[in-house]
């Protein structure tokens, strides 16, 4: 199908004409590249779920699940201001061990990678600013790769780097595996507190992960324990952010600067992008998501 | 509370949170006829509408919400 993003955008309207409308209002300034990134992107996406006998319907109908069930807690947030869940183990039971659940929530997330704005956003900071990087990059690792389109980066700009992923998420994995192309990336299927290798990494990817966890702060440790003296880590996590499978809440950018700074780390680049387009204090009254992310380095 | 009563308060519920005077609302109104009803003025309204009514909706009833109409009649069963 030509213009698949386009189509996209149409059948969300159609079936969920408030989300639709938010979404085509919200990209409209994004530009040329954004259309044919987010064109390439979806188009890929299209031929993994046709490989396995579905169409991109099922990742809409996905998508719009997810939207609701994200409706539904930001509602909740708004009147108790906690995300519904304080415990891996509430998450695990509730999400990661129910294969309904999992299926819609990831690709609906897996949908949303180029249809928010502010995930787009930080895609692109991250690319502008990781290209600086590049000549000091032998050994790349990301943990929690999920879809991919990081490590995609990573395998067209380090064509001769060693590039790892660690991830506990079987299907993660698996639908990195089915999304990167062109490289070879090491996958490694365990919890990062037991992923030990004997030679440290040069940069370090760890996006959305923070927020999934009970000690966040543990878990920048662990990553600064796999960096070398003068490594570089990218970490992206959004504020005010409730989904059900979130567990531990940043109300703010200082929240998570603050556990940065805990773990041994320091920022040298950050961005801070609201997921609506609103003023800034309307977003604040309303906790509307902020997104993250930042460059650090040991102090 | 009858639903021609319940539609007269949204009706002005909807006014105040899409900060338009203009608004009719209908049972069979939906986001398509209102240009400022969109994913986050919903939430608004949703608030709002939980306040006045002191009612609170569940996931599923949230998601089955096609037009006035049927918010309206989720209200009414929730007031009975």
């Amino acid at each position: 199908m030509e213009n698949l993003f386009q189509h996209i955008l149409d059948r969300i309207t159609e079936l969920n004409p408030m989300h639709g409308k938010k979404l085509k209002k919200s990209v409209k300034s994004l530009g040329p590249d954004y259309f044919n990134k987010a064109e390439e992107f979806y188009q890929k996406y299209n031929r993994i779920l046709f490989s396995s006998g579905k169409t991109i319907e099922f990742g809409i109908d996905c998508y719009l699940h997810m939207c609701n069930d994200m409706m539904f807690e930001q509602l909740r947030f708004m009147e108790t201001g906690k995300y519904s869940n304080t415990s891996f183990d509430e998450v695990n039971k509730n999400v990661y061990d129910n294969p309904a659940v999992m299926e819609y929530h990831m690709n609906g997330l897996l949908m949303s990678e180029m249809l928010w704005h502010h995930h787009y956003k930080v895609y692109s900071f991250f690319k502008e600013n990781f290209n600086h990087h590049l000549p000091s990059i032998a050994r790349y690792l990301e943990i929690g790769g999920g879809h991919g389109l990081f490590t995609q980066e990573a395998v067209n700009d380090l064509p001769n780097a060693i590039i790892d992923v660690v991830d506990i998420s079987k299907s993660s994995i698996e639908l990195s595996k089915q999304f990167v192309s062109g490289g070879s990336v090491n996958y490694y299927l365990k919890d990062v507190y037991e992923y030990n290798p004997e030679v440290k990494y040069d940069f370090i990817v760890m996006g959305e992960v923070l927020e999934h966890v009970e000690d966040p702060v543990a878990l920048l440790k662990k990553l600064h324990s796999l960096l070398n003296e003068n490594g570089k880590a990218f970490i992206t996590t959004p504020t005010n952010a409730p989904t059900i499978d979130h567990v531990y809440l940043f109300r703010n950018r200082k929240d998570v600067v603050d556990i940065i700074e805990k773990a041994g780390f320091e920022v040298y680049v950050e961005s801070c992008i609201y997921a609506e387009d609103l003023p800034p204090e309307t977003a604040e009254e309303m906790k509307i998501t902020m997104m993250y992310a930042a460059f650090l380095k040991k102090k | 509370m009858e639903t021609p009563e319940i539609l007269n308060q949204l009706q002005t519920i909807f006014r105040s949170v899409m900060d338009n005077e203009d608004i009719q609302l209908t049972d069979t109104t939906t986001a398509i006829d209102v240009e400022e009803w969109d994913s986050i003025t919903h939430i608004q309204l949703i608030v709002a509408v939980e306040k006045f009514f002191k009612i609170k909706f569940n996931a599923a009833e949230i998601r089955a919400f096609k037009n006035v109409g049927e918010l309206a009649s989720t209200i009414k069963s929730k007031l009975a």
